[in-house]
């Protein structure tokens, strides 16, 4: 079994469909993360905001079901579908953007699924999931430029870019490689693609 | 635990919580649109103004709960305009005199109106959610969703199995800090503290599946036990929230 | 559902004609309904009336004959006009006859339930069980109990299926057969037989020497007028609560599921501070101590396993915070819960089964030697040998001067530990100390 599976890679396309175990772990991740992103949003960013445009250091908090949760259940839409929820619970919760959040929930979690979508959802090594954190923070960078720093000097965006674009890359990218290493040390991710 | 507020059963049989979901959601994203496009503080101070009356008249929201619900959006609002005041380029203009100074920081008027202007539309968005989220039923808003926006409804319901589970989740955090205390590990935060929230997570998420499939979830067309229909009220709503929308960036348009 | 876990089915079943995990769910799903033992985890709606209607809806029911049915199904499970009701706010008992509820509205033939009592208060168990009595008696539906508890299965059967450590069979017969012919090979597997005859079923030694019902040895934990509401939770959980715990003493916690026996226990062990009133822990705050000095005193067992743990693997799980000595003899630890390094030191402590699980969390208990034990429903799940050996263990403690708090539903364990029971009320405001 395991032989013969390791000779021969893969050539069918990832089963698409989805099982309920799927939606349901896929939207618990959501949910949980809505509760994050309800922290981060009304307490912790406030509170990062002395640091300037360095604040963004720590913007990718809310790139990460967009990439966790694809990573685990390797489904089209997963990464929209969590990070959607996400921002949801988030506005349910309160959320001092609102439906806001929302939209850019759905420009985070596209640009996240195109990077996978370009891979049928089948390569999921660390570089494919940098790209696809990357993404996502371009995405939000260009959102929260047109939103909510139409004024701020272009300078200052692109420290914003970059700042946004390392907290991408070490938080989302790697952040979520480690995370799912351990669930599945763990073994609650038995019966879910490897 | 965690504040995810719901709305109480007085608040969901005011008109305004028996209207349409979906229809409030359509009328919350039209304002926010509208909001911004606009950088003059009139137009967002009126329909916050307007949403949070609309949401204590017609809603029967609590005040204190819209106060509650309101309070740490207002700080981070705050935070919003004064930053982006601090980092308008304006302020680096020297054609504009500084109204104050620290140092080589300064604070020029135009910079200070636009942090200004969007100190409130940031408020004004916020009192908008609160007051859609204090006066609509998670269930029904789903049930709208599905049966009038048309989402999938495999994954509406899923979704909605799992936001149940969040008091749950603020639980297994708890439980998962008093245990590393008890064994005399630093309990503030540690990553295995994450691993152990996520596997409690999915393994709760694990069983809902199983019970939901047990119950024949998603096995066939699915039928509705409450419907969602449009109404008078949803039309009326819609319109004369639109109007008030209209008004509102008139006089934004005006100054 | 094998495939949707990860698990492969050998042989063959079939249900009412259709093959389980081969044919559509909703067709199973149509036959069969199921309820698990953890009553919350497996509501899936806000509403008690949504909640029954969940699968009928599923199973593509019409408007008008899910009106007519949800009621009928909430009657027959003793929930009526419990329609708009959350089902977050029910008691233990409530949502577990809700599941059962929502289980039967799609009138399935055949109905599994899986250790249902297992959290529930005694008073939810006896209504649960005149519920099954009187489904019973109707006999419209095949009902599949798994469970541990001889006292609520051996009056409801009419067929006993019992399995070995294995998951072998051992014997299948009616209760009256089973006793008859297979008492000795039951009880010599660890399967659990109705009380009158767990006396032949080699019974460990009768209860320790000290006196039930007076403080022994020095004074350890000083409950004082504790008090307790949950932030933003309205009326206090409990009021006034004195407790007094000595070297060896040890203190039941009962009464209904949400009465606050966890809560009690936590608060005793300093993982929360009261609302009102004052712990002392040889003279101190136990919310005060730093975590290390807290841990040398208190072992406390979480009422869900899985809550606990704090590491990647079973020896991590074992070795975490002890010291250098203490890490010398967690082999030995491991060995005597019948946890050998060798076998499962690399394994990671969710993947063991239930009854692993719980001896897995006393480890911490075990190696360090608090003086304080406090135990969060031990028992539940166990079958008699796992019972046996936690029994055995919490007297061993208990005759070298620890002291243990066990909060329970299980008077079998009280009295095993010759324990005083304290009585918390659930609902009303005292509590009455028998
Ligand atoms: N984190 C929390 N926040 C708010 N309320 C809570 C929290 N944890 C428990 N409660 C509530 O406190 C009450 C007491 O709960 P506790 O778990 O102590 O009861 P218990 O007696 O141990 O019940 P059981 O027999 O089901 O284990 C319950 O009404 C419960 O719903
Ligand atoms: N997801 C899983 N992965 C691997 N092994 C498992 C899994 N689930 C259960 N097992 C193992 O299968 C065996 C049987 O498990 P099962 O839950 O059916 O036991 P049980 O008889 O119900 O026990 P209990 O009385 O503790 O509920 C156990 O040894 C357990 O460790
Ligand atoms: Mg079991
Ligand atoms: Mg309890």
């Amino acid at each position: 079994m395991m032989t013969t599976s390791e000779r021969a890679p893969a050539v069918t396309l990832a089963d698409p469909r989805w099982r309920t175990r799927d939606i349901l772990v896929t939207a618990v991740l959501g949910v949980a993360f809505g509760v994050v992103f309800w922290f981060w949003n009304n307490l912790a960013w406030s509170f990062l905001a002395p640091l300037g445009p360095f604040q963004n250091l720590f913007y990718a908090v809310w790139l990460i079901p967009a990439v966790l949760a694809p990573l685990i259940v390797r489904k089209p839409g997963a990464a929209l579908f969590a990070e959607l929820l996400a921002a949801a619970v988030s506005v349910i919760a309160g959320s001092p953007w609102s439906l806001d959040v929302l939209l850019s929930g759905f420009v985070q979690g596209a640009a996240a699924e195109l990077v996978f979508a370009f891979t049928l959802y089948r390569a999921w090594s660390l570089p494919v999931l940098a790209i696809a954190a990357l993404a996502s923070a371009a995405a939000a960078w260009v959102h929260d430029w047109v939103i909510y720093y139409p004024t701020v000097a272009v300078e200052t965006q692109l420290l914003v870019g970059a700042a946004m674009g390392v907290s991408a890359l070490l938080i989302v990218g790697v952040g979520s490689l480690v995370l799912v290493r351990a669930l599945r040390g763990a073994g609650v991710l038995e019966g879910f693609p490897r | 635990m965690i504040a995810v507020r719901a709305a109480d059963d007085r608040a969901l049989a005011s008109p305004l919580g028996r209207t349409s979901p979906v229809a409030k959601l359509v009328l919350v994203g039209a304002w926010v649109a509208g909001l911004a496009l606009t950088t003059d503080p009139r137009p967002p101070l009126v329909l916050g103004a307007v949403g949070l009356a609309g949401a204590v008249v017609l809603g029967r929201v609590r005040p204190a709960s819209l106060v509650a619900g309101l309070a740490p959006l207002v700080f981070a609002a705050l935070t919003v305009g004064f930053f982006n005041a601090l980092l308008n380029p304006a302020n680096a203009n020297p054609a504009f005199a500084a109204v104050t100074s620290l140092g080589p920081i300064r604070l020029t008027a135009p910079a200070i109106s636009a942090g200004v202007a969007l100190s409130c539309r940031v408020g004004a968005v916020a009192a908008l959610g609160i007051a859609f989220g204090l006066t609509t039923d998670t269930t029904r808003l789903v049930d709208a969703l599905v049966q009038q926006a048309h989402m999938p409804e495999r994954f509406a319901y899923g979704a909605l199995a799992a936001f149940q589970a969040i008091p749950r989740l603020a639980e297994d955090l708890v439980a998962l800090r008093e245990a590393r205390r008890i064994r005399g590990l630093r309990a503030s935060w540690h990553p295995r503290i994450l691993v152990g929230l996520l596997v409690l997570a999915i393994r709760r998420a694990d069983r809902l599946a199983v019970a939901m499939d047990a119950r024949g979830f998603g096995s066939g067309q699915r039928t509705r036990f409450r419907s969602v229909e449009w109404s008078l009220a949803d039309g009326v709503l819609l319109g004369v929230g639109l109007a008030v929308l209209v008004a509102a960036m008139a006089l934004g348009r005006g100054a | 559902m094998p495939a949707a876990i990860g698990g492969r089915l050998d042989g063959e079943l079939l249900v009412g004609g259709c093959q389980a995990g081969r044919d559509p769910q909703a067709q199973v799903a149509r036959r069969v309904g199921i309820v698990f033992q953890d009553p919350e985890s497996q509501l899936v709606m806000e509403r008690v009336d949504d909640e029954v209607a969940f699968g009928l809806e599923s199973l593509g029911w019409s408007a008008g004959e899910m009106q007519a049915r949800v009621p009928v199904a909430l009657t027959d499970l003793g929930l009526a006009g419990f329609g708009r009701r959350r089902t977050a706010r029910l008691s233990g008992g409530e949502q577990q006859r809700l599941a059962i509820a929502g289980a039967l509205a799609a009138a399935p033939g055949i109905l599994v339930l899986d250790e249902p009592t297992a959290n529930l208060d005694p008073a939810g168990t006896r209504e649960l069980a005149a519920r099954l009595a009187a489904m019973r008696a109707v006999r419209s539906t095949t009902i599949v109990l798994v469970e541990h508890r001889a006292d609520l299965v051996w009056p409801l059967a009419d067929l006993i299926l019992a399995l070995g450590a294995d998951g072998r069979p051992i014997a299948l017969g009616t209760p009256a057969e089973m006793l008859e012919r297979y008492a000795a090979r039951l009880a010599g597997s660890g399967v659990w037989l109705p009380d009158s005859f767990v006396g032949r079923a080699g019974d460990p030694a009768p209860p320790d020497p000290r006196e039930p019902g007076r403080v022994a040895g020095a004074p350890l934990l000083e409950v004082r007028g504790v008090g307790f509401a949950w932030v933003g939770g309205g009326q206090p959980i409990f009021r006034a609560v004195d407790l007094d715990l000595g070297e060896g003493d040890r203190v039941a916690l009962l009464g209904p599921n949400g009465s606050g026996k966890s809560t009690l226990g936590r608060i005793a062990s300093g993982l929360l501070r009261p609302t009102t009133g004052s712990v002392r822990l040889a003279g101190n705050d136990p919310a005060r101590l730093p975590a290390r000095e807290l841990a040398r005193r208190v072992g406390y067992v979480f009422q869900d396993p899985e809550r606990q743990f704090v590491a990647a693997t079973v020896r991590a799980e074992m070795e975490a915070g002890l010291d250098a000595a203490g890490r010398a003899g967690v082999a030995e630890v491991a060995a005597s819960l019948g946890l050998p390094l060798e076998a499962f030191g690399e394994r990671s402590p969710y993947t063991l089964s239930g009854g692993e699980q719980r001896r897995l969390s006393l480890a911490p208990a075990l190696a360090r030697r608090p003086s304080l034990l406090v135990l969060d429903e031990p028992t539940y799940g166990q079958d008699r040998h796992g019972y046996d050996r936690l029994v055995d263990f919490f007297r061993a403690r208990l005759g070298s001067g620890t002291a243990i708090l066990v909060a329970t539903h299980d008077p079998r364990l009280v009295a095993d530990l010759g324990a005083r029971p304290f009585e918390l009320d659930g609902a009303s405001s005292g509590v009455v100390a028998a």
